[in-house]
């Protein structure tokens, strides 16, 4: 219907030999221009919570081999600014640049302009105040202590009204799109944003408004935590990659039967998972069995999407030196299907007992958040800020000091933290080695991760300062160049519309 | 292929199926257990927590302790929990049943706390080892909760009865006493209510050591 | 709980029946065929399969 109208609005003003494949350009233009306003808020105000989230996480990182540092602080505390840190990078950062990369993506996709943007930008702002209110929360002592819910109540709704508003959205960017056919990463986005309202009501009932009974808590709280990673960011983040590998290298996707193979298992097994946070735990057997099964069946649609996007970048991989799109990209598939490998693996029980309870464990949360998803955020802003703001990145240089000091600092990260984990899971065993001795095991690859957190906001300043230029130059007036009539050189370039 | 309306409903029922496996099923299979009564002692387990207790489950919830400490006691020959004195049998569903929320937690930075209660019992530890770990765990890497205590002047009647005995580097300065606030005295009464140690028939203690 | 155990187990039954339905029904309306064409739906005139973009970096600075 909008498209229709708005293709109208278009002819209408333009001149009437208008080429198709001008019309078709100025359509693209049309499309990227019409999310310009709701995606830059996610964006900017993402990456604002991006900065907190990099330094709470490193206050976090010196207590926990420093306990002595900044201890008078009641709101700094480890047990809280620990999750301070993990819900502005979970639900500040990591959500808002996946909506942003979501609308764009639909639009895209479905060929239509965003039909009024200004309810996704004021969806934007209540989701702002509902994170401010929730971090605000946390901080004065009003943390729920359930993993990856422990907003409190009175910030939840606020967040719930901004999730459905922008689900609503999105399915009616896709009811109304100019293209019938569909493309995978249209599948992934469309069931992101109907299983994550579900995941967080679910949740938010269970747990928060009318809590059941002991440990089945414990079952919702899994549940939904493992699913946010499964059916919120990882279908956002794989919608992306089909996106842009082939985009990027202007080559379509290796086999589109496999990718449907790969939505299809996905969506059967990963919803399944969730219990094997609990192996060991007070829980009846069948329940945590159950998902030690679905995990390990996790290794098909993870195996097939890694064929299929391997295939796809072979003979290509010399555009990674051009493209950072690509390049954080490709970092992000690699890191997807290595996250999961590893996830299977910790999901077994003869692994877990060992690497549960351990820095193991934390190591692969940020493979999986910030090595997979949170590289593949980067490369979607890197193609779509220039295409909605029509400027160029300021500087490569800053693009280079991005990728490097992310792209080395998460690899430290997961690699000493996972073999340091497996080693102090392995002394924890061993009734022998006394607890304090373990604890004292740590400290150093506890200091070797703070290390790799400086490199980490290194980069992150460095796409901030590029970010905050480009828009600088996106409200400057516009410079065009007078060009002379006789000999065609630019005389001058006054500064005016 | 504009399976639009396909595409919908698989997405709707994949997970439809894990919401009611793993949510409904352990909602009815859990969801209303309740204590057990010993046949024999007609002892009730397990009871809930006393009001300056469940105070002090607040403080470990708005302090996020459950992020270094477990509160769950994996089986005999699986992990080292019971070999390391955290537990003389694992936990079970049951022992639950009065917490909201359940802190079962993830992470052993230090040492899991389910029967806490029973491993130390004594106050002044607990006090000296919230106000400075390290005067009872020298290289531990737990924070200080130095705002859970008042350090104040010592008044014309002498040292509180409550004071902490705090020696060398961590005394006060001279005329001064630290004492514990309300919060820290409730937060180790939780702490010395932690005992998951009932006898279950589906968790049996072993009998020769419940003795 | 026996309103849980009543959707438990219609849910048994009606999410495999609902699954079968809806999979015989695409298939019957030929949703099914000619899965492979929408591989290129990222692509169209302006940018066309074979032209790369975002190629921003290195010698292909513009």
């Amino acid at each position: 219907m909008s498209s229709t109208t708005a293709s109208k609005t278009l002819q209408a003003i333009l001149p009437g030999d208008f080429s198709k494949e001008d019309f078709r350009r100025a359509k693209l233009a049309e499309i990227d221009a019409s999310c310009r306003t709701p995606v830059l808020f996610f964006f900017v105000s993402g990456l604002l919570w991006l900065l907190a989230g990099t330094l709470f996480a490193l206050v976090a990182s010196i207590k926990l081999h420093t306990p002595g540092f900044l201890a008078g602080w009641e709101s700094l505390t480890f047990g809280i600014v620990r999750t301070v840190h993990l819900n502005t990078v979970v639900y500040g950062f990591c959500s808002q640049a996946a909506v942003g990369v979501a609308i764009w993506l639909m639009c895209r996709l479905c060929r239509v302009p965003l039909v009024a943007p200004g309810i996704v930008t004021v969806a934007n702002l209540f989701y702002n105040v509902g994170v401010t209110v929730g971090i605000g929360g946390i901080l004065a002592g009003d943390s729920t202590s359930i993993e990856w819910l422990e907003m409190p109540r009175y910030a939840t709704p606020i967040l719930f009204v901004s999730y459905a508003l922008i689900a609503v959205w999105t399915i009616i960017t896709f009811r109304l799109r100019a293209e019938r056919h569909l493309y995978v990463s249209q599948w992934y986005l469309l069931a992101a944003v109907l299983w994550f309202p579900w995941l967080y009501g679910t949740a938010q009932v269970m747990l928060i408004v009318e809590p059941v009974r002991g440990v089945v808590q414990a079952a919702v709280n899994w549940w939904f935590a493992h699913n946010v990673l499964g059916l919120w960011f990882t279908p956002i983040g794989l919608a992306a990659i089909y996106y842009f590998i082939p985009k990027v290298i202007g080559r379509p996707i290796h086999s589109y039967y496999l990718s449907v193979l790969g939505f299809w298992s996905l969506a059967l097994f990963y919803n399944w998972n969730g219990m094997h946070h609990l192996v060991g735990g007070p829980m009846p057997a069948w329940m945590i069995t159950v998902s030690i099964v679905a995990s390990v069946m996790m290794l098909i649609p993870v195996l097939t999407v890694a064929i299929n996007h391997h295939s796809t970048m072979i003979g290509h991989f010399g555009k990674l030196r051009h493209s950072p799109t690509l390049r954080f990209i490709v970092f992000g598939a690699v890191s997807y299907t290595l996250a999961s490998l590893q996830g299977v693996l910790s999901a077994l029980r003869s692994f877990s007992e060992v690497a549960h309870f351990t820095h193991h464990t934390v190591a692969h949360a940020h493979l999986g958040m910030y090595a997979f998803f949170a590289m593949v955020m980067f490369g979607s802003m890197y193609y779509i800020l220039p295409r909605i703001t029509g400027r160029e990145w300021p500087s490569n240089a800053l693009i280079s000091v991005h990728f490097w000091g992310v792209a080395i600092g998460i690899v430290l990260y997961v690699v000493v933290l996972s073999a340091a984990g497996l080693q102090q899971g392995r002394m924890m065993n061993d009734p022998t080695v006394k607890f304090l001795d373990v604890v004292k095991f740590t400290i150093p690859y506890l200091q070797i991760r703070t290390v790799s957190g400086l490199l980490l906001a290194l980069g992150h300043a460095a796409f901030v300062v590029n970010f905050g230029w480009l828009l600088v130059r996106m409200f400057a007036p516009y410079r065009k160049p007078v060009v002379s009539i006789l000999t065609g050189a630019e005389i001058a370039s006054p500064s005016g519309k | 292929m504009s399976y639009g309306p396909l595409l919908f409903l698989g997405i709707l029922f994949t997970l439809a199926s894990s919401w009611v496996g793993l949510v409904l099923m352990p909602q009815r299979q859990l969801g209303a257990l309740g204590q057990h009564t010993d046949t024999n002692t007609a002892a009730v387990y397990p009871q809930a927590r006393a009001g300056e207790a469940q105070q002090g489950a607040e403080h470990y919830r708005a302090l996020g302790c459950v992020y270094c400490h477990t509160q769950q006691v994996r089986p005999e020959g699986y992990g080292a929990d019971i070999a390391r004195g955290w537990g003389r049998r694992r936990t079970v569903s049951r022992d639950y049943i009065h917490d909201k929320p359940v802190m079962l937690g993830t992470m052993r930075t230090g040492p899991d706390l389910t029967n806490i209660g029973e491993r130390q019992s004594d106050y002044s530890w607990h006090y000296k080892h919230l106000y400075n770990p390290q005067i009872t765990s020298a290289g531990s890497v737990m924070p200080p909760y130095p705002f859970l205590f008042e350090t104040r002047p010592i008044g014309p009647m002498g040292p509180s009865t409550n004071a902490l005995a705090l020696e060398g580097t961590f005394a006060p300065a001279p005329g001064h006493e630290v004492v514990p606030t309300l919060r820290a005295r409730q937060l180790v009464e939780y702490l010395r209510s932690l005992k998951s140690s009932g006898d279950l028939p589906e968790a049996p203690v072993k009998k020769e050591e419940a003795q | 709980m026996p309103v849980i155990t009543l959707i438990l187990l219609g849910s048994i039954v009606l999410l495999p029946a609902a699954a079968l339905l809806s999979l015989r029904w695409a298939s019957r309306s030929g949703q099914l065929g000619r899965f492979d064409r929408a591989a290129l739906l990222p692509f169209d005139e302006e940018e066309p399969v074979g032209r790369a973009t975002d190629q921003i970096l290195g010698d292909n600075r513009r």
